[in-house]
C-alpha cells in the first residue's frame, strides 16, 4: 500500500497501486472494497453514492477478497452499476439485487465485410430501414410474438430454439457465451406474470440506453488479436445493446419480494434492502438461479432475433445475401449476471457466485470457458460508448483473474441524470448536430430519449478503457465510431 | 400535494405528498406515468380497476407500482389518472408513529384502485423497467404523507 490517499467527502480511499484504490474494512464490512480508477474517474465516481454502495456490498455474507467497482462505476440501487462481487457458492449467498433488474442486459457485435466507403450515401436509407424493422420503444412488439409454451422453450433452450426456428445459424452459437444456452435454466421458476410480459417482446430493443448501432472500425490497436476477431480498419460492424425486457425485470422483482418474505433475517443484516440476497443452498437461491438462467437465455434469444432481422434489413438495402456480406456474430457479452464459477482464492480453488452488474466477464487467453475460436487470444469484450463517441472491443486481460474475478468495465457510465440531460439538451438539436458534424444518423421513437442519451451525459469512455488496458484486465483491441443509431 | 420528478444518476425518482395514504400512493403512480410520457392526452383510453395485497405498507406500495408496470406491458396501455379507492391494513391512515404492528410479516394489507389506460400506440412513451426499494421513503410527517421512490429506467 502506498501512502497516497483520496478523500471523497468523508470516505478515504487508500492507493494500493496505480489505478487500484481501497476502502479499508471497518464496522460490519466483511472485506475491504476496491475501486479501479484513475484520479480523474474517481473525481466523477465520488459525486454520487457509488462509493457508499460498493462499501455496502461488502456486508453480503460470503463476499470474497473484495467488492470491486469498475472504472465506469456509478450509482445504482443497492449494488452500484459497475460492481463485481464474488460470493461463496456454499456459505455465501445469491443476490438478485446484485444482478439487477435487466437480467443479462448485454451487448453483441456482428461483423460485416462492407467498408465505410461502400456504405456512404446510404446511411439515411439504412437507418430508416432498421428503424422500421427492428421493434423498439414501449409497446412496439417483438420480431416474433408467441404463446407461453414457446416462451418456456426459449427459457429452457436459449439460442438453440432460435436455430431450430430459422433465426440463427450454427456458427452464431459458437460465438456466444455458453453457446447461447445457460445450463440449469428452469422455466418453471419464472412467474406467469414475467412470461406474460415477455411473450410479446421477443426480439425488441426496448428504450432507455438500449440501441442498435451500425459502426465503422476506426482503429485496430492489436493486429494479431484484431485478426483473430476478424476486425480491420474501415470495416462496418453492428452493435446491439439490450436485455431480457419485461420478463427479466419482473423476475428480479418477484425474487426481491420473496427474499423479503422468506429471509428477513438476512435482509435485516444488510444496509440496503436492494442488496436482498438468498442464502446459498436455500430453496430460494436454487429457484432464483434457475429463473435467472432462464432469463439469461431469453435475453440471448432477444439479441439473436434482432441480429438476424438486421441481416435481412442489410440484404434489402444492399441487395445481396447476408452471407455474401459475411455478417457473422463476433461475440455476445452479458453485463448483468451472476454465474457459478471456479476461482483461485489464496491458492485454493473455490466455487463462487460471481455477480457482475454493469460489468463484463473478461477471461484471458487459455481460459477453458473462452470459446475455442478465441481461446488463444482471450475473450472478446465489447464496451459501448455513447452515440457520439466511439465504442471499444477489448480482450480479456491476463490480470483479470487476479484483480477482478475475470471482469472489466461495461460502458462509459452515466455522468448526468436524465432530468438534467433534458434540461441541457434538446433531442432535435442533438440529432441534427450528430448528422451535420459527425455524419452519424440517429433515429429514435422519442426526442426525449435522444436528449437523455446525448453524448455529454456519459463519462469519457476513452479514459475508462485506458484504465482497463493499463491494469491488464481488458486490453484494447479496436475502436469503432457510430454511423447509424436507432433507439426506443 | 402531488408529485415531482427528482434527479438520479441512472434512474428516475418520484417524490410525492398526500393528505391520506391513498392520495400519496396515487400521486406516486401519477409520477410514474409522467416519467414514462411527457405529453399525456387528456381524454383517450378506458378506465380499469386493479387490486393488490401485501404484508406491510411499503410492500403494498411496491406491489401496487409493480402491478401498474406489469399491466402496462400486458395491456399495452400506459396507466394514467390514478385513483386509489381503498387501502385496508393496520391503522392504514393513521400517522406512522402509532402504527407499530407486532408481526408485520403476517399482516395483510390490501388496496383497490382505478386508472385510465392509454393505448401505447397513441403516445410516445418510454419504458420504466421496474420499481425499486432503493432509498424508498413512506412517512407521515407534519400531518401529511411523504414518499420517495426510485424507478429503474
Amino acid at each position: 500500500m502506498s501512502n497516497v490517499t483520496f478523500d471523497a467527502d468523508g470516505i478515504t480511499l487508500e492507493q494500493v497501486r496505480e489505478y487500484v484504490w481501497e476502502i479499508p474494512q471497518e464496522g460490519d464490512m466483511r472485506v475491504p472494497a476496491r475501486v479501479l480508477a484513475s484520479e480523474a474517474l474517481l473525481e466523477e465516481i465520488k459525486e454520487d453514492k457509488t462509493l457508499e454502495q460498493i462499501t455496502n456490498t461488502t456486508h453480503l455474507p460470503g463476499i470474497t477478497t473484495n467488492a470491486i467497482c469498475m472504472p465506469d462505476g456509478h450509482q445504482g440501487y443497492g449494488f452500484p452499476v459497475g460492481g463485481v462481487g464474488a460470493l461463496d457458492a456454499e456459505h455465501g449467498c445469491l443476490s438478485p439485487g446484485a444482478v439487477g433488474y435487466d437480467i443479462n442486459c448485454g451487448v453483441r457485435m456482428m461483423r460485416t465485410n462492407l467498408t465505410y466507403d461502400e456504405l456512404k450515401g446510404q446511411e439515411a436509407e439504412l437507418v430508416d430501414a432498421l428503424f422500421a424493422n427492428i421493434p423498439s420503444g414501449l409497446g412496439g412488439g417483438g420480431v416474433v410474438e408467441v404463446g407461453v409454451d414457446t416462451v418456456d422453450e426459449i427459457l429452457a433452450r436459449g439460442v438453440d430454439w432460435a436455430l431450430e426456428n430459422g433465426h440463427a445459424v450454427e456458427e452464431d452459437l459458437l460465438h456466444c457465451e455458453d453457446e447461447g444456452m445457460r445450463e440449469g435454466a428452469d422455466p418453471e421458476k419464472v412467474s406467469q406474470k414475467a412470461k406474460d410480459r415477455g411473450k410479446n417482446q421477443i426480439g425488441s430493443l426496448g428504450s432507455g440506453n438500449h440501441f442498435l448501432e451500425v459502426q465503422r472500425v476506426t482503429d485496430v490497436f492489436d493486429d494479431e488479436v484484431g485478426e483473430a476477431f476478424g476486425l480491420e480498419e474501415d470495416q462496418i460492424v453492428v452493435l446491439i445493446h439490450c436485455g431480457s425486457r419485461g420478463l427479466g425485470h419482473q423476475t428480479c422483482n418477484d425474487y426481491l419480494r420473496k427474499i423479503e418474505q422468506q429471509h428477513q433475517g438476512l435482509l435485516d443484516q444488510l444496509p440496503d434492502k436492494e442488496l436482498a440476497a438468498a442464502p446459498a443452498g436455500s430453496q430460494l437461491a436454487e429457484d432464483y438461479y434457475g429463473a435467472m438462467n432462464a432469463a439469461i437465455n431469453f435475453a440471448w434469444v432477444n439479441r439473436q432475433l434482432i441480429m438476424h432481422r438486421t441481416r435481412q434489413v442489410f440484404e434489402r438495402v444492399f441487395d445481396r445475401s447476408w452471407e455474401s456480406m459475411d455478417m457473422h456474430l463476433l461475440y455476445d457479452v452479458a453485463h448483468n449476471i451472476a454465474k457459478k464459477e471456479m476461482h483461485t482464492v489464496e491458492g485454493e480453488e473455490r466455487e463462487l457466485y460471481v455477480h457482475r452488474k454493469g460489468a463484463t466477464r473478461a477471461f484471458p487467453a487459455g481460459h477453458p470457458e473462452v470459446p475455442k475460436a478465441y481461446r488463444d487470444v482471450g475473450q472478446p469484450v465489447i464496451i459501448p460508448g455513447s452515440m457520439g463517441t466511439g465504442s471499444y472491443v477489448l480482450r480479456g486481460g491476463e490480470n483479470s483473474m487476479d484483480l477482478t474475478f475475470g471482469s472489466t468495465a461495461h460502458g462509459a457510465g452515466r455522468l448526468m441524470s436524465r432530468t438534467q440531460a433534458k434540461n441541457e439538451f434538446w433531442g432535435g438539436d442533438v440529432q441534427d448536430e450528430l448528422e451535420e458534424q459527425e455524419q452519424i444518423y440517429v433515429k429514435a421513437q422519442s426526442g426525449a430519449t435522444v436528449a437523455e442519451e446525448a453524448p455529454g451525459v456519459y463519462k469519457d469512455v476513452d479514459e475508462v478503457v485506458r484504465v482497463s488496458d493499463e491494469l491488464g484486465i481488458g486490453d484494447k483491441v479496436a475502436r469503432t465510431f457510430p454511423v447509424c443509431n436507432i433507439k426506443g | 400535494m402531488g408529485f415531482e420528478l427528482r434527479d438520479h444518476t441512472a434512474d428516475i425518482a418520484v417524490e410525492a405528498t398526500g393528505e391520506s395514504l391513498a392520495d400519496v400512493f396515487a400521486s406516486l403512480a401519477d409520477g410514474l406515468a409522467a416519467a414514462s410520457c411527457e405529453d399525456i392526452p387528456a381524454d383517450t383510453g378506458e378506465r380499469f380497476s386493479l387490486s393488490v395485497t401485501a404484508e406491510n405498507r411499503e410492500a403494498l406500495l411496491f406491489d401496487y407500482l409493480d402491478e401498474l408496470i406489469y399491466l402496462r406491458d400486458v395491456r399495452a396501455e400506459l396507466p394514467v389518472d390514478h385513483h386509489v379507492e381503498t387501502i385496508d391494513g393496520v391503522d392504514a391512515d393513521a400517522d406512522a408513529a402509532t402504527d407499530v404492528s407486532a408481526n408485520p410479516a403476517t399482516e395483510q394489507w390490501s388496496l383497490t384502485a382505478t386508472a385510465r389506460g392509454i393505448p401505447l400506440t397513441e403516445i410516445d412513451a418510454r419504458e420504466v423497467k421496474a420499481v425499486t426499494y432503493s432509498e424508498m421513503q413512506l412517512e407521515y410527517v407534519d400531518e401529511q404523507w411523504e414518499a420517495y421512490v426510485v424507478f429503474d429506467v
